[in-house]
């Protein structure tokens, strides 16, 4: 088991040191940071602008596998990911902006993992009645509406609402606005910044969740030893509770696995609707600067989010799948 | 070489089907109509009185064409029907819109800055003054082409590199799904934003389509190589291998046709998907830049004026539900009439 782990993890730390190293050589060749300053007018003299492109490695005079090695040196002795254009650290607003993205998205995940599953299977045993076709007819509608659609039309609507009431329910941008120290008004003001974006980021959870949910119980549900159950005496309800779920929760449980590392990640279009700076609109942000340390850098957190998301699903479906076996 | 022609031509188009295991029943229909033809024959010359009879018979044995059934299957479902209709309207609209306004998307009338929509532009204007009419009208053509253009070539790209990863076996395949592994590590929508980001202009909208196809595939390919992996064990492959037929041959030939029900279906989902990472990144000002627009870049403009002008948002976003929904609505469509198993329901006529 400890000796499948270890295996599992030299892979991928290979992969992602490749993975990395593809994504520094792409961001070197399409990012042109020397733009930064060239495009104002008076553009600084030559010299100062070679002087702080050196400075944070990222001058497109020095031939960029020299770059490259020197990055790698930064990372590998001092843990440095270097320096963004305007010579600030790239590490720390990294680590700043993950914390702001996982308070972010965390209910939004778990609410959509709760409350699709559920669907799912309410749906899977009430296939093709009523109760399945609405359901399964919503999920397709909501399924197709792009993200950006999705938190502008509840940014309408919510600020239809506050006109409505007169007062503000509803804040549509940021996390946090209260100042002072009472931890329950700190609490009320959280969750009415956070309503709004869990919403526009649980719907799309909750309908794949539901979707894919549906077809794996689907398919479990006729399976022979489902019928056994039944032939023994017990009910449907029971034998779908006992012996099919189980088995259809183990892909589910895989795409559990996926989702928790990337809510650190954050959402992009999320965060850039709602104005909260999270790890995806400092991506954007980093791209708008031509900041290429920045934007591998959160290439490379992702990754590692990825990655770890897969082992955990490895380890998710040995525990619940008896069937496998990590040696 | 005649019977490695005859093989090949018997296999492709006869085993569409990946799963049906009466592929090869299938394949001697042909031979049983001569059959009964022959007997008919022999019954004409011995009884002439039965000869009507006789052809009465040779009438109802008409097959009914795969794509007929196809159609017909498609057709018999509401659903697809109005995602049909809805797309040809789309499509015409994205390409003759435009004549039915004297406005040009590039045109600014400053004597209407934000107006809502009236007689005049249709959909009202933006705060620059563009007729918004015109502007959705371009932003769809824009959209529609970048999502049908990289959803068909991130199919091809896809089912050539599954095929033969799963085709080729041994190291190959190792080697190949632990690229593709690799290649998953990073999200691909930081890659696509990395490498669209820097274009502008005319060609922006070509750069997208390139990166989408380019970073697309690669999650799409692991399926297929899942799928092949069954397909590699016909009889008919092993067969081919086995006279010598050159490996892209018998990919081209006789792994691709048999997943082409798949490929198809997924490469009109594909296009929901496409469309959604274009608006994506055309939102976050990473895409579609003006001059040029697409239904992105039409939202984030009106995501600014969202209390003001909330017509500058309503209608991108009308017209792009309307797309999304309509291509799930035919490939759902699509999948029910391809798959032999479905119980979509619906009656032989």
């Amino acid at each position: 088991m400890i000796k499948y782990i270890i295996k599992r993890i030299l892979n991928y730390i290979v992969m992602l040191f490749i993975a990395i190293s593809m994504t520094y050589f792409l961001a070197s060749a399409f990012m042109n940071p020397r733009s930064n300053y060239m495009q104002r007018h008076p553009h600084p003299p030559i010299a100062s602008i070679n002087r702080s492109l050196d400075n944070a490695n990222i001058n497109d005079q020095t031939p960029v596998i020299i770059r490259y090695f020197r990055w790698l040196k930064g990372i590998f002795t001092q843990w440095n990911w270097g320096l963004a254009p305007d010579q600030s650290p790239v590490g720390p607003a990294i680590a700043s902006r993950a914390a702001a993205s996982a308070q972010l998205v965390t209910l939004a995940t778990i609410l959509g993992i709760v409350i699709g599953v559920a669907i799912g299977v309410y749906t899977a045993i009430r296939q093709y009645q009523w109760q399945d076709r609405v359901l399964n007819s919503l999920a397709t509608f909501f399924m197709v509406i792009p993200a950006a659609v999705m938190g502008l039309f509840i940014v309408l609507i919510a600020i239809q609402i506050n006109n409505a009431v007169g007062t503000r329910i509803f804040f549509v941008t940021g996390l946090h606005s209260y100042q002072g120290s009472n931890s329950w008004l700190w609490f009320v003001d959280f969750l009415q910044h956070l309503t709004l974006p869990t919403i526009s980021m649980t719907i799309p959870g909750i309908v794949s969740y539901h979707l894919t949910q549906r077809t794996y119980l689907l398919d479990t549900i006729n399976a022979d030893y489902v019928r056994t159950a039944r032939a023994k005496g017990l009910t449907l309800n029971q034998a779908i509770r006992r012996h099919a779920l189980r088995t259809s929760l183990i892909p589910t449980a895989q795409s559990v696995a996926f989702s928790i590392a990337s809510v650190f990640t954050g959402a992009v279009i999320t965060e850039s609707i709602f104005a909260v700076h999270g790890l995806g609109s400092y991506f954007v942000t980093t791209l708008n600067n031509n900041d290429i340390n920045g934007s591998v850098a959160v290439a490379a957190f992702s990754g590692v989010c990825t990655l770890v998301g897969a082992l955990l699903a490895d380890l998710f479906s040995a525990w619940l799948d008896p069937r496998i076996q990590l040696d | 070489m005649t019977s490695e022609k005859k093989l090949s031509s018997s296999a492709s188009p006869e085993n569409e089907f990946p799963s049906v295991p009466s592929a090869s029943s299938k394949g001697n229909q042909p031979a049983q109509t001569k059959v009964k033809v022959a007997e008919k024959k022999a019954a004409q010359a011995q009884k002439t009185g039965l000869s009507s009879m006789a052809n009465k018979a040779d009438a109802s044995l008409k097959r009914t064409g795969r794509m007929k059934l196809y159609v017909r299957r498609y057709f018999r479902r509401p659903s697809a029907v109005v995602g049909l209709v809805l797309l040809v309207i789309l499509i015409f609209f994205a390409i003759f819109g435009h004549f039915f306004t004297h406005w040009k998307y590039t045109d600014l009338d400053f004597s209407a800055l934000s107006a809502p929509p009236s007689a005049d532009h249709y959909f009202g204007t933006t705060a620059g003054g563009s007729d918004l009419y015109a502007m959705v009208c371009r932003g769809l053509g824009r959209s529609l082409s970048i999502g049908i253009i990289s959803s068909i070539g991130t199919t091809i790209i896809a089912a050539v590199i599954g095929t033969a990863i799963a085709y080729f076996r041994g190291w190959f395949e190792k080697v190949g799904m632990w690229l593709l592994d690799m290649l998953l590590v990073i999200p691909s929508f930081l890659l696509i934003a990395m490498m669209v980001r820097s274009t502008s202009g005319a060609s922006g909208w070509l750069w997208l389509t390139f990166g989408l196809t380019v970073f697309g595939w690669i999650g799409y390919a692991r399926v297929l190589r899942t799928l092949t992996m069954s397909l590699r064990e016909l009889d008919y492959v092993k067969a081919a291998k086995f006279m010598g037929v050159g490996s892209f041959t018998i990919i081209v030939r006789h792994l691709i046709p048999n997943l082409g029900s798949v490929l198809i279906i997924n490469t009109v989902l594909g296009v929901v998907s496409a469309v959604g990472s274009e608006t994506s990144l055309s939102f976050l000002g990473l895409g579609i830049k003006a001059p040029d627009t697409s239904l992105g870049t039409l939202l984030n403009d009106g995501q600014g004026v969202i209390l003001t002008a909330p017509w500058e948002l309503i209608f991108p976003s009308i017209v792009l539900i309307l797309l999304t929904f309509s291509m799930q609505l035919i490939g759902d469509g699509m999948r029910d009439a391809i798959d032999p198993y479905s119980r979509s329901g619906g009656k032989a006529e």
